[in-house]
């Protein structure tokens, strides 16, 4: 211990240890798993995003969803809450992330856990207005304004049919519409992908009865 | 020249008597433009806490900009913290404790120019990447992975930077004077040796070349892990191990036992992170083997406490006092982060503590707590040396002191409070979410009231630096230097 | 904290010292690291990478949750429904003049002089003109099914084999995969004088193919 290479032997080989139970081995075996086969369509599982969604992801990367929302259901042996509480019907696995470029697995529940809110909302005119302002569908959120996400803008002719039903305080004022940017459009393609309810081999969906 | 300087090994026959005062000149510069520019960073972090605090009990705070929102300043406050301040401090921390431990300047003559010229340099070039990484989140290309959301550019340059710096603390340690390497020394070749391999590591998979998705959870957990207890912690354990003894003039009593914590803290560091994913979508091994980890990262805890604080504790004087008391109360804090974290990772703990403020105080404690204390305890005992002079103001510095305990003590008893009580509520679902987050609202706002304290202590030290040095310039301009 | 005379202590120059733990804190290490142990043993799954519930299994190898595979045939039922059903039935039967049936037909089964190639070939490129099924005339067009993947033409030959009496040997998609390669010039459907003219093969008779059992 009081020569550089020794000591710099030992960290390296314990360090090592911790590299390869952490690093090595899900880069190996969990970063290698594969899509599989959809009994029910031809497809397969995960199923695949489309464009759209895979631009969302994206976005939600940029806006730092990941601050407050998870995107785990977390294995029954450890908690059965997530999916008591209907945030899921069976615990999240490796593969479930096989199609995201970034694993928003997250650490802190601010809000609600988002892995299966394509399943919970699957109303893409409920996310733009809750996107533009939370506080209005979901009474004391703490979630911010993503007005930036969207655009206001004077009614050209008939009024589009993208344009959010606003009603109250911010609903736009009289001949303007408020409608989302592409950037709203494929953030809300991606939640509304998001879904982890199909069975895979490692993951058993019980049928209904079971779960809540 | 002030009593309190890190005194001269016991001259052994046949070795130099050490010169201080030319070790401190040669390392005087880069570590006070490190401790400088970290201490800037802590206050707009520090600032940056205080505003999402805000936005947790009035979420229009700041709303309406599109760079404000709550997920934009989260990942600029937590990295500016960790990369800005905690890392730089423990970079400056390890130079000057490297330098004075090693007994040897760094570098002679040209040699000595060249190298200041050069951690200089790598010091901007670190500064910079902090700053167009922190601006890059704020502006919307935040990578999205906790922790390493700098763009690839960034992080590349903070690697670059740091390489330039860490190496020579290494170095220094090859060329000491002595034979005998002390506790503090092999925790410094540790932590600059682990900063490169596991920053790099991670960047490589997660950000810039990203693997696969399924594979990047354990990934990040063991990054997050090993940032806190095998980079900074040590840096923090080797000020502990290295100045405690000397404050208080006596000598550790048990060498094995640091041994033994040494190894089994750089052992089960990184896998201390995957407390963070039990329960996860990973393999069950990996959740137990964070379990096993998260409750066995008490026994080295243990064993570095019962070092540092069990040996017979003379009256520490006068302007020992302060750094004395950081160094103390940073130990106080790894004690209580060992225990909460051990609790927490208990299975059943964690499934209902897991995504709560338990957890963010867990954080805190760490980054705060048993990083931060030890570091400031560093910069009280360090400047003063390296410019040759008293230079702190009184007031100033209790005042910092006292504000940041205080913070501290109030933020990570409130957060686990709140997280205690949302973990229990969550694990009943006919709760419903939205309720639980109105109940979580007054432990919100005191948090508040606690990160505004934070936040004038971090002002405190940055007016005290600012004085101190201002007053070495001005006195250097006295004097025609 | 002073009883220094019962132990013993070294010096080592820098007047750092060897004090003894105490025996109870050396104790409790030690028990800790067991449970660390014992816990990591009984609650890893068996460090199987598929086995994701800390509760699964234990190291007795008592049963549980493994991996089990897609049966294909099940893939198969879903697909040919899918796609042949419109022409061929449900019921495998066909209709009679006009679509051959599948069940106990020589083509399917690979009976008599038609191999497994035959059956994938056609699948694959199609057939037109007149044949015979079963010693019926038929003279209708099968259009060919290249889009499908190794794996989906794999399954579904597998499920008709299989089904209604069908009793084969399943087509892999390796297999598949080689007829598929070894056709790829075929530019038009197949004429049953066409067919039969290429040598048969059964799919375990295919080079660099796993011997049978």
């Amino acid at each position: 211990m009081n020569r550089l290479p020794t000591l710099l032997s030992g960290i390296f080989l314990v360090f090592l240890t911790s590299w390869l139970g952490l690093v090595a081995y899900p880069a190996i075996q969990l970063g290698r798993l594969a899509p599989v086969a959809d009994a029910d369509n031809g497809g397969t599982l995960p199923p695949t995003y489309g464009g759209q969604a895979i631009a969302g992801q994206h976005v939600y990367a940029t806006e730092g969803c990941i601050s407050c929302h998870s995107q785990q259901v977390r294995q029954t042996s450890i908690t059965s809450s997530d999916i008591e509480r209907g945030w899921g019907v069976r615990p999240s696995v490796a593969r479930d992330y096989l199609r995201d470029s970034t694993a928003f697995l997250g650490s802190r529940r601010l809000g609600q856990d988002l892995s299966n809110i394509g399943v919970r909302r699957p109303d893409a005119k409920w996310h733009f207005i809750h996107l533009y302002h939370p506080a209005a569908v979901c009474e004391g959120s703490l979630m911010p304004c993503f007005s930036h996400l969207f655009l206001t803008r004077k009614i050209q002719g008939q009024r589009s049919d993208e344009a959010l039903e606003l009603t109250g305080e911010d609903a736009p004022k009289d001949g303007y519409e408020v409608i989302p940017t592409s950037d709203a459009k494929n953030l809300v393609a991606y939640l509304l992908a998001l879904r982890h309810d199909y069975p895979l081999p490692e993951a058993p969906v019980k049928k209904a009865g079971a779960a809540k | 020249m002030s009593h309190h300087t890190l005194p001269h090994h016991h001259a052994e026959s046949g070795h130099e008597p050490l010169d201080t005062k030319a070790i401190d000149a040669s390392v005087k510069l880069p570590v006070i433009i490190l401790f400088g520019n970290a201490i800037h960073w802590l206050v707009v972090a520090s600032l940056l806490s205080l505003v999402l605090s805000i936005k947790l009990v009035a979420p229009g705070f700041l709303g309406g900009v599109s760079f404000l929102t709550y997920g934009r300043l989260a990942p600029m406050a937590r990295d500016l913290m960790l990369y800005g301040w905690a890392s730089q401090a423990a970079l400056a921390a390890g130079i000057w404790l490297m330098a004075r431990l090693c007994g040897r300047p760094l570098g002679e003559g040209l040699g000595g120019v060249f190298l200041r010229t050069l951690i200089i340099s790598a010091t901007v070039l670190w500064n910079l990447a902090v700053l167009l990484g922190t601006l890059a989140i704020l502006a919307g290309y935040s990578s999205g992975v906790e922790w390493l959301e700098y763009p690839g550019w960034a992080s590349a340059m903070l690697l670059l930077s740091f390489l330039l710096i860490g190496i020579w603390a290494v170095l220094l340690f090859d060329r000491r004077t002595t034979g005998h390497a002390e506790v503090a020394q092999w925790y410094l070749v540790a932590a600059f040796c682990w900063f490169p391999w596991v920053y790099g590591t991670a960047n490589l998979l997660l950000v810039w070349k990203p693997i696969q998705a399924s594979a990047q959870g354990p990934i990040q957990s063991w990054f997050c892990g090993s940032l806190l207890a095998l980079w900074l912690l040590p840096v923090a354990l080797a000020a502990a191990y290295a100045l405690l003894p000397r404050l208080t003039q006596n000598h550790l009593n048990r060498r094995h036992l640091a041994t033994l914590g040494f190894w089994m803290l750089l052992f089960l560091g990184g896998w201390n992170g995957m407390d963070r994913l039990i329960g996860g979508p990973v393999p069950a091994w990996m959740t137990s083997a964070g379990v096993v980890a998260g409750v066995l990262f008490l026994i080295p805890v243990i064993m570095i406490v019962i070092n540092l604080l069990g040996m017979p504790r003379h009256g520490v004087h006068g302007a020992k006092i302060i750094p004395s008391n950081f160094l103390h109360m940073g130990i106080y804090a790894l004690i209580v982060v060992g225990v909460i974290g051990s609790i927490s990772s208990l299975p059943s703990v964690s499934g209902a503590l897991r995504f709560t403020a338990f957890t963010e105080a867990k954080t805190q404690l760490w980054i705060l707590g048993a990083i931060s204390l030890p570091l400031f305890g560093v910069l009280y005992e360090s400047l003063p040396q390296l410019l040759g002079r008293e230079c702190w103001n009184q007031t100033f510095s209790s005042r910092h002191y006292i504000l940041t305990l205080v913070g501290i003590g109030m933020l990570v008893v409130l957060m686990i409070l709140g997280g205690l009580f949302t973990g229990l509520a969550l694990s009943d679902p006919t709760i419903s979410f939205l309720n639980i987050t109105s109940y979580s609202y007054p432990f919100h706002l005191l948090e508040c009231v606690a990160q505004l304290l934070l936040c004038v202590a971090a002002l405190f030290l940055a007016m005290n630096v600012s004085v101190a040095l201002a007053g070495d310039y001005l006195l250097n301009k006295q004097t025609g230097k | 904290m002073n009883n220094d005379h019962h132990h013993q202590q070294q010096e080592n120059g820098t007047g750092e010292t060897n004090r003894p733990l105490s025996p109870w804190l050396v104790g409790a290490f030690m028990l800790a690291l067991c449970w660390g142990g014992l816990y990591l043993g009984f609650n890893s799954g068996g460090f199987r990478q598929d086995v994701y519930e800390s509760n699964a299994v234990n190291w007795a190898g008592g049963g549980v949750q493994s991996a089990a595979p897609v049966d294909p045939k099940v893939v198969g039922k879903r697909l040919y429904t899918q796609n042949c059903v419109v022409c061929h039935q449900p019921t495998g039967m066909g209709v009679a003049g006009q679509f051959p049936p599948l069940v106990g037909s020589e083509y399917v089964l690979a009976d008599g002089n038609m191999g497994d190639n035959h059956l994938v070939m056609l699948v694959l490129n199609g057939l037109q003109g007149h044949f015979m099924v079963k010693g019926q005339p038929y003279n209708n067009a099968m259009v060919p099914w290249k889009q499908l993947s190794d794996e989906q033409i794999a399954d579904i030959l597998t499920y008709i084999r299989s089904d209604w009496g069908n009793n084969a040997p399943a087509i892999t998609p390796d297999f598949v995969a080689y007829v598929r390669k070894e056709t790829a010039s075929a530019n038009d459907s197949y004429t049953q004088e066409q067919l039969m003219a290429m040598k048969p093969m059964k799919s375990t008779e295919m080079p660099g193919a796993p011997a049978k059992k």
